[in-house]
């Protein structure tokens, strides 16, 4: 009985894992090739703050620095991510599914059930390193690179410990909640947390803050540098003890409460709704207000993850930054002179030495689309996919309404998400810059948070026109974000290459930092691309949901 | 714009690839009556209703509903229109009246006093979140919605699924109020009983094709029954067997019973007019039957 529920759980996840680990097998050859081709010694003369934040270790060749890059940081965050999204539906997922019951109707403990999707999740974390560690050993094989002195299968195995340790996490929060969402956003944001602290505060230039570190769970995944050091057994027994308290957490957890069935979320303005003081003003809000239009109703149905995304943009990537850009300045500034310009080209020009180079590589590179993205692809895909796979399109469009009219909406709320992160990511900025005493232009912040809220919705506009083409809410999200991540690796390595250079302009990123908006304000050209891109996909999309058959559920 | 027909289609055919959900259906339905779908599980019955809603599309032939067609009209048909997909799916964080808000937003407005009084016939909770209610329950919500717009076509694809006994009679009571006023209304089952109770005509869907359309007095007449006749005296099984729709004769002594298939009147002339009749049972053909008879029949066509 418990092999099979593991067996079944184990073919209903594979895909989705070998998809995931052959994409980082391709980015690693792709990122060997254009190492190869340029000169490495541009990173040994880089700040340590970016060294320790990508995971480089000192004096790296072409390929520690290739298993460094793409590996160590992406690909340590892409197998804990899936491990997360595995760990939280384990219990969670199968009750709001609905489906827990007819789980537990056969004669199986909740233990056993809770052992056999752990045991599912073991194997696909090793499929998942397997087929890296394949990947890294014909990588460097076909491109003729030498690897001599790396620990590849030391490196392989602290990120399958690593990934174990959040896909645990999640699975012993969904134990105790029964609240997927819930699960899955604490355990990616402790990863997300610990990753940028572990990172940060280990630079010798906040050498005060270096204690911290150790209880950084990211550090004992990297801390001891295994590509170049082996395995550290010590780290890794902290983390495996981890894994072992998720384990008991959610084996108590899974016994001890009520299971939930099919679940409905309650939601700030619920909160409010059932309070006497605020009844009257959030009925009409909630209620009323809530279901006049289309986009109302949409924008209404991912409160929680806006309220988050924008929360973190504003004071952790935002505010935060600012005073902390003013206690490490002195140090930054004396290393910015050895910078070479191909390197700095990786950051859209930015210099560390000022705060709009800080900025650009703390906030702006990559954590400000990255949560703009999470919005507008939430909602983008959610907009046809997900009415779609929840059965709920065949009643909506029984109303007289376009679906053109849906479609366009719809795209309205992604638009709003995608905007009020963005603003936020603006605010935060500004107002960092404001206490730190930086001095930067407002304006320009505008400008490059416009420039990110319109690279986020050229995104979303893709997750919107997979679901209106195949309605499939899995396929809208992943594709949405593996392009993503794919466009932003190719703007950032490519020009690094003389010979590739002209093909950075195929990514959409391209057209976000490359202008250096926070410097030089805003790009009305560039932006136009994005505008014009977005407006390219949404009438794709309308093209294709017109002519499609509704899908009947997910 | 023709008037008489609620729902007209010529030929419609639905292919998946290689699977035929639908072939060459042809079907008329008059407004003001009642129209039953009836057909075992992955007949075609949804596929037909979700091509005639344009959510899919046509592999070839056409459909019309009130005159216009589904495909390049639908938006206008929908105004006219309720429909209750099958299984009903609805969004589990609005609670029912918000259900009912929005989607009487996207029509432009309903007459809230018609919902209210919906709920209270059908005994709705409407302040309870969907996702909250139980099956019956969220159907209720749903049948609402179709009702509320006081629609001149209802269409419905197994819409009393989870609906306990005293709510299915009330709500067979409205569908009839609603053909009184000369609207049409069209369903589809896979319970013979609910069909029978309510429908004028009934139509009978197999593998895709349209086996049979007919009256519901017309369907139980021809219905394979079992008929137990006890005599005073015995009888000779040979006089049934030579009677035409007549099978699987078996003589017990005084008793004699078969399966029948035809008006009874005919088969009762017979009995009395030789033998003095003292006891008759007959066992009502249920669904399964019918269904046997006619893809007896058509198995033997084909």
């Amino acid at each position: 009985m418990q092999a099979t529920i593991t067996t079944r759980s184990f073919r209903d996840r594979w895909k989705g894992w070998t998809i995931g680990a052959a994409l980082l097998g391709v980015l690693l050859l792709g990122a060997m090739a254009i190492y190869r081709d340029i000169d490495v010694d541009v990173y040994s003369s880089l700040p340590d703050v970016f060294l320790s934040m990508m995971g480089i270790p000192e004096g790296a060749d072409v390929g520690v620095l290739s298993y460094a890059a793409v590996y160590g940081t992406y690909g340590a965050m892409t197998l804990a991510g899936l491990a997360i999204a595995t760990g939280s539906a384990s219990i969670a997922g199968e009750e709001r599914n609905g489906t827990i019951g007819l789980l537990f109707a056969n004669p199986t403990s909740r233990t056993q059930v809770l052992v056999a999707k752990a045991a599912a999740l073991v194997l696909l974390a090793g499929l998942g390193a397997v087929i890296l560690h394949g990947a890294g050993l014909f990588a460097p094989a076909l491109l003729d690179v030498s690897t001599s002195g790396t620990y590849l299968g030391a490196l392989m195995f602290h990120m399958f410990v690593n990934a174990l340790f959040y896909g645990f996490m999640a699975m012993a929060v969904g134990a105790w909640t029964g609240k997927g969402p819930i699960a899955s956003g604490v355990s990616a944001g402790v990863m997300i947390i610990s990753f940028i602290a572990a990172g940060l505060l280990a630079a010798p230039a906040l050498a005060q803050f270096n204690g911290l570190v150790r209880v950084m769970p990211w550090n004992f995944y990297n801390g001891s540098d295994p590509i170049n050091n082996g395995v550290d057994w010590g780290d890794m027994a902290v983390l495996i003890a981890g894994i072992a308290l998720f384990v008991v957490i959610g084996v108590i957890g899974i016994n001890r409460r009520d299971f939930r069935g099919r679940t409905t979320g309650v939601t700030l303005l619920d909160r409010l709704r059932s309070h006497p003081l605020t009844a009257t003003v959030a009925e009409r809000l909630a209620g009323s207000s809530r279901v006049s239009q289309i986009w109302i109703k949409t924008a209404s149905e991912h409160q929680g993850l806006l309220l988050i995304t924008s929360a973190v943009m504003f004071l952790l990537m935002g505010v935060i930054m600012g005073p902390l850009y003013s206690l490490m300045d002195a140090d930054l500034l004396s290393m910015a002179d050895g910078l070479p310009e191909v390197f700095l080209a990786l950051f859209g020009g930015g210099n560390m030495s000022t705060p709009e180079g800080f900025y650009q590589l703390e906030t702006f590179g990559m954590m400000a689309p990255a949560a703009i993205m999470t919005a507008t692809i939430t909602i983008g895909a959610g907009a046809l996919a997900g009415e779609e796979a929840r059965g709920t399109m065949g009643l909506l469009l029984a109303n007289p309404v376009r679906r053109s009219t849906v479609l366009l909406q719809k795209t309205v709320a992604m638009v709003l998400y995608g905007a009020t992160v963005g603003f936020a990511a603006f605010a935060g900025v500004a107002a960092g810059s404001l206490m730190g005493g930086l001095g930067m232009s407002i304006s320009n912040i505008a400008a490059t948070s416009l420039l990110a809220t319109l690279v986020g919705i050229v995104i979303g506009s893709l997750a919107l026109a997979i679901g209106a083409a195949t309605g499939r809410l899995s396929a809208a999200i992943a594709g949405a974000a593996g392009a993503a991540i794919l466009f932003h690796l190719l703007n950032a390595f490519l020009p690094l290459s003389d010979r590739f250079a002209g093909y950075a302009k195929w990514s959409p990123f391209y057209y976000y930092l490359t202008s250096d908006p926070l410097v030089n304000g805003m790009h009305w050209g560039h932006a136009a691309v994005l505008a014009g891109l977005t407006i390219g996909l949404v009438a794709l999309s309308v093209l294709l949901f017109e002519r499609r058959d509704l899908r009947k559920n997910g | 714009m023709t008037d008489q027909f609620a729902i007209q289609t010529e030929e419609l055919t639905k292919h998946y690839g290689k699977v035929r959900a639908l072939e060459d259906l042809t079907l008329d339905i008059h407004t003001g009556e009642i129209v039953g779908f009836l057909g075992p599980n992955g007949a075609g019955k949804t596929t037909m209703i979700r091509t005639i809603m344009d959510e899919i599309r046509a592999t070839s032939g056409r459909a019309s509903i009130l005159g216009m067609d589904t495909h390049t009209h639908s938006v206008e048909i929908r105004k006219h229109i309720g429909y209750v997909p099958g299984d009903l799916a609805m969004y589990p964080n609005l609670t029912g009246r918000d259900t009912l808000t929005y989607f009487s937003n996207l029509r432009g407005g309903v007459d809230w006093g018609y919902v209210e009084v919906l709920a209270d016939r059908l005994d709705a909770d409407l302040s309870r979140k969907v996702g909250d209610l139980s099956t019956g329950n969220r159907q209720k919500v749903g049948l609402i919605q179709a009702f509320m717009n006081q629609p001149d076509l209802l269409i419905m694809d197994e819409p009393s699924s989870g609906l306990d006994p005293l709510v299915q009679r009330e709500f067979q009571t409205m569908m009839r109020e609603l053909t009184a006023e000369g609207r049409t209304v069209f369903l589809s089952s896979h319970t013979l009983s609910e069909v029978q109770r309510v429908a004028d005509r009934v139509g009978i869907i197999r593998q895709g094709r349209l086996a049979v359309v007919e009256s519901i007095a017309e369907l139980r007449s021809k219905a394979l029954r079992r008929v137990d006749l006890a005599f005073d005296a015995a009888v000779d099984g040979s006089v049934f067997e030579q009677f035409p729709g007549v099978r699987d004769v078996v003589v017990e002594n005084h008793h004699v019973s078969m399966s029948f298939e035809g008006q009874m009147e005919s088969l009762l002339n017979l009995a009395t007019s030789r033998y003095t009749l003292v006891d008759i049972t007959t066992q009502e053909a249920d669904l399964e039957e019918i269904f046997l008879t006619y893809y007896h029949d058509e198995a033997e066509s084909v």
